[in-house]
């Protein structure tokens, strides 16, 4: 695949910042991006479809006066449509309202470079290697049981750059990389259907086995045929990644962000040094773990990434900042502001969330239970209140776990509760780490849980 | 343009092998908002430009999506398409077909009374502002409002080597107000939606200060709400909430894609699936409605879909591809969010038909149970199990609505609880939202008041 340079992307994000401050603009910041992705998508059990998708465009975020425009385009290799966006932003400013609290665009500040985030071999897989990918987890999953279905999946890589150019003087550049495989069926049985199960693996280098994927995905959806009802109840109940994932998402990752907090939206307001998990969870915001998903050199705003303790041993340590709430308090930004892209201004998101793991195999857990349910797939988790933690969903399905081993699947188990209570219950961290979005976590094990039955 | 694309079909066709070619170009404008407490984070504008080329080689779909109008980016990114669709059906045992349709040369023009591409920046912030506002002076109690605005207008040019030739105009109007209230260690978050196809007149209909007040009353009206039983228990439900049930619950089991994947509407064409009060549309054709268009993404044009007919299952929301499958006529139905991505079978407006029930009727005839009237958020599996939060809920007690609730959420298995509609308004309400499969599509859902005699409530107490 042919790239735009990293001289390029920098040359175009330079010029157009000159180019905003000669148009009028107090301060500008210049985010030049490109993704390429090819895939090959699986639809009915079978390889149907690839595709290829180049994105490149610039986003332009302006201050005139204490007001923020931003413009965007997707079209870069020509002048008059840059020169236009910067038009664009300008007015856009012009026409907002002065915000007393801006302070100013990031400053200059050393970077520590990612790393494993870059793989030459992903640039150059062509779509013959993804099919083979595709096949490879095709196979393995019809292989574990003749009631197993691929719905859906795929496979695909993809290259990511971005340039970030301000009026303070930052002007970097960095790349990456990223491949993934995934598969969701479900087993049919008579006139039985299971929920959808899925598994996935992506990484940033090639580095990915499509034939677990397949073998795991069908694991699941077979295990998941025979169902029994249970009885409404507080019970132990094991999140895997998968759970943890949705329910964070909507919860503890917004109450950590400096946004929410200085907004009155966060629990955690005025908890700094105050015990708000059981003792056993350590969280780090970390944007430099080698190889992580969201590893990156900087932000959406040019800031480095760094580690942020989050929760330490339970006690509340810190919240995740963009350079806007950052100055607000005086600090400096822990490198969270995100894009989707050049379409969007930074906000706040955590980088790779890592729950740091226990010592207890997964095994070892399971094995030690005397009645509990474990969790995969949840629906829901999007209705959560984020502001108070209370959720109340579905999971899709549960697996009981008697005497320790994992039993009968039991469907339409709701789960209700508040994340910030289910913090303090959390008993045991398995050693079975692994990365799924922005989660890197372990499964944990969290006491006294309320599902209400059928 | 047209005879640049023209030519890419052409040569898509007789050079690189396709059965079939089309190209989508499109060229987007975007004004978007975020307001936090009355401080503008950002006026943002946004222009796009590209094209989707979408080819079918050897029965296998191979696609390509490039912001420019370059010749030679396009004719490479055609040749790319078809390669990768030759490849993909390398290992393909069932070779993709496509219903037949009537080639379409039309041009579709809107004609928005308040056109918001021709608003003033200045004007969508002092709505805005307006909104906040209301909401912030609604109670002391209400700590924080957000405020996202987005306008969408532009053209889409859809050409296929069938013939068809559509020229598109697209128009959207969309605004998310949330709210949070504080209080005594409580804390409730509110939310509403809005959006139209019609033009910025939205905010005529939808107040600043109707809309800053239905937000700020519900975050309020929390604070002092408890928490519902876990548990079986009989429901009113407000036409918001039949609405994202009708569209999660049993919509997405009815697109065709995903009833051939294996969903349990996969053959129960005809069959008995509900109560016969039961009566499910998809419709693309409610003037102004967020999810109405005129013609789909594969130049079909859109319709109203009956989908349930008194209880029984007459239809599913196809595209040309499932159409073929099931041997039946496509209903209008595949949507792209944009040209990067793919056409796939997307809801519009979905709703439930209005019967003979008054509201106090539905209230009356519970004795102890809740009524939902708004929602936070729903979703489904292919198995049938479907989970929908609620914002705004109240207790009902001897056939009185009573004390408000909050956090509760509903779940069970759709085609059980279809079973337990037992009572339907005669109101009607649609309501405006956004759905995520993968892409994101602007969609309308609603329907009237309906009583169901049972379903599982979730709740902490």
């Amino acid at each position: 695949m042919a790239v735009l340079e990293k001289s390029e992307m920098m040359r175009l994000a330079e010029a157009a910042v000159e180019n905003c401050l000669k148009k009028g603009a107090g301060e500008a910041e210049v985010y030049v991006y490109e993704g390429q992705a090819t895939n090959v998508g699986i639809e009915l059990g079978q390889i149907s479809k690839s595709n290829r998708i180049i994105d490149k465009g610039l986003g332009i975020r302006v201050a005139v006066n204490k007001a923020i425009g931003f413009a965007y385009t997707n079209i870069i290799e020509d002048e008059s449509a840059t020169e236009d966006v910067i038009s664009r932003a300008i007015n856009a400013a012009k026409a907002s309202k002065p915000d007393p609290d801006w302070r100013g665009l990031p400053e200059k500040r050393p970077y520590i470079f990612a790393e494993k985030t870059y793989d030459n071999r992903i640039l150059e897989l062509r779509a013959e290697d993804l099919v083979d990918i595709a096949s490879q987890m095709l196979d393995s999953a019809s292989g574990v049981n003749k009631r197993v279905f691929p719905i859906e999946g795929g496979a695909g890589a993809s290259y990511l750059s971005t340039a970030i150019a301000n009026s303070n003087g930052i002007s970097i550049f960095d790349k990456g990389t990223m491949i993934e495989c995934s598969l969701a069926a479900v087993a049919k049985e008579g006139n039985t259907v299971t929920p959808v199960c899925f598994e996935f693996n992506a990484e940033r280098n090639y580095n990915i086995d499509p034939a677990w994927v397949g073998k795991e995905t069908g694991r699941i959806a077979a295990s998941a045929l025979k169902t029994k009802r249970i009885e409404t109840k507080n019970t132990k109940i094991i999140f895997t990644q998968f759970a943890l994932q949705e329910l964070f998402y909507y919860t503890l990752m917004n109450a950590v962000k400096a946004d929410d907090v200085q907004r009155n939206q966060s629990p955690f307001k005025d908890k700094i040094g105050e015990k708000v998990a059981a003792e056993n969870i350590t969280i780090y915001d970390d944007g430099l773990i080698p190889g992580g998903l969201r590893t990156w050199t900087f932000d959406g705003e040019g800031s480095p990434h760094q580690k942020t303790p989050l929760i330490e041993r339970g006690i509340l340590r810190n919240f995740l900042y963009d350079n806007y709430t950052a100055k607000k308090e005086g600090r400096e930004s822990t490198g969270n502001a995100s894009r989707s892209g050049y379409l969007s201004t930074p906000e706040i998101e955590a980088t790779n969330f890592h729950v740091i793991p226990g010592t207890a195999p997964a095994d070892q857990i399971i094995s030690e239970m005397d009645d509990g349910l474990i969790i995969y797939y949840l629906q829901g988790a999007h209705s959560s209140n984020p502001v108070s933690g209370e959720f109340s969903v579905v999971a899709t399905p549960a697996w009981e776990v008697r005497k320790g081993e994992i039993g009968h699947s039991t469907r339409g188990v709701m789960l209700a509760g508040n994340m910030f209570e289910l913090l303090k219950n959390v008993s045991m961290i398995a050693d079975n780490e692994r990365k799924m979005g922005q989660l890197v976590s372990s499964w944990i094990l969290v006491e006294n849980v309320r599902v209400i039955g059928k | 343009m047209r005879d640049l694309l023209n030519h890419i079909i052409e040569a898509a066709v007789t050079k690189f092998g396709a059965e079939y070619a089309e190209t989508r170009a499109q060229t987007l404008y975007k004004t978007m908002l975020t307001l936090k407490e009355g401080r503008v984070e950002a006026a943002k504008q946004g222009i796009e430009n590209g094209v989707a080329i979408r080819v079918l080689v050897n029965g296998s779909w191979g696609f390509a999506s490039v912001g420019s109008l370059n010749p030679e980016v396009l004719m490479n990114a055609a040749s790319d398409a078809c390669k990768m669709a030759k490849t993909a059906s390398s290992r393909q045992k069932t070779p993709i077909k496509l219903a037949e349709i009537k080639a379409v040369e039309d041009s579709v023009c809107l004609r928005p009374e308040k056109n918001p591409h021709e608003i003033q920046v200045q004007d969508k912030i002092k709505t805005a502002l307006a909104i906040n506002k209301t909401t912030l002076s609604y109670d002391k109690r209400v700590r924080s409002c957000t405020i996202d605005y987005l306008d969408l207008t532009g053209n889409s040019h859809l050409l296929t080597s069938e013939g068809t030739a559509i020229d598109q105009d697209k128009l959207y109007v969309w605004s998310r107000i949330t709210a949070s209230a504080k209080s005594k260690g409580t804390s409730t978050f509110s939310r509403e939606e809005i959006g139209s196809t019609q033009g910025y007149e939205l905010f005529d209909k939808q107040t600043p200060e109707k809309i800053g007040t239905a937000v700020a009353k519900r975050a309020v009206e929390q604070l002092e709400a408890k928490s519902p039983r876990g548990g079986a228990s009989a429901v009113v439900l407000g036409p918001e909430v039949v609405g994202v049930f009708v569209h999660e619950a049993f919509g997405h089991l009815a697109e065709a894609d995903l009833a051939l994947s294996g969903g349990v509407l996969a053959s129960t064409l005809g069959k008995k699936v509900a109560s016969e009060v039961v009566t499910f549309y998809d419709d693309g054709t409610i003037n102004g409605a967020f999810g109405s268009f005129k013609y789909d993404d594969e130049g079909v044009q859109t319709q109203r879909t009956l989908l349930i007919k008194d209880g029984v299952v007459t239809g599913l929301m196809h595209n040309r591809e499932t159409a073929k499958k099931l041997n039946t006529a496509p209903t209008g139905n595949a949507r792209a969010e944009d040209f990067r991505v793919e056409p796939i079978i997307r809801m519009r407006n979905t709703y439930m038909s209005p019967r003979d029930h008054s509201f106090e009727e539905l209230i009356e005839s519970v004795k102890l149970g809740y009524y939902f009237k708004s929602f936070r958020g729903g979703q489904a599996n292919l198995d049938g199990t479907f989970q929908v939060g609620i914002q705004e809920a109240y207790e009902i007690v001897d056939g009185e609505i009573g004390e408000p609730v909050r956090n509760a959420s509903i779940c069970g298995n759709t085609l059980e609880t279809l079973f337990k509609v037992d009572a339907v308004g005669k109101d009607f309400e649609l309501s405006s939202g956004r759905c995520g499969k993968g892409q994101t599509a602007f969609i309308g859902d609603g329907g009237p008041h309906i009583k169901l005699k049972e379903v599982t409530v979730g709740g902490s107490a």
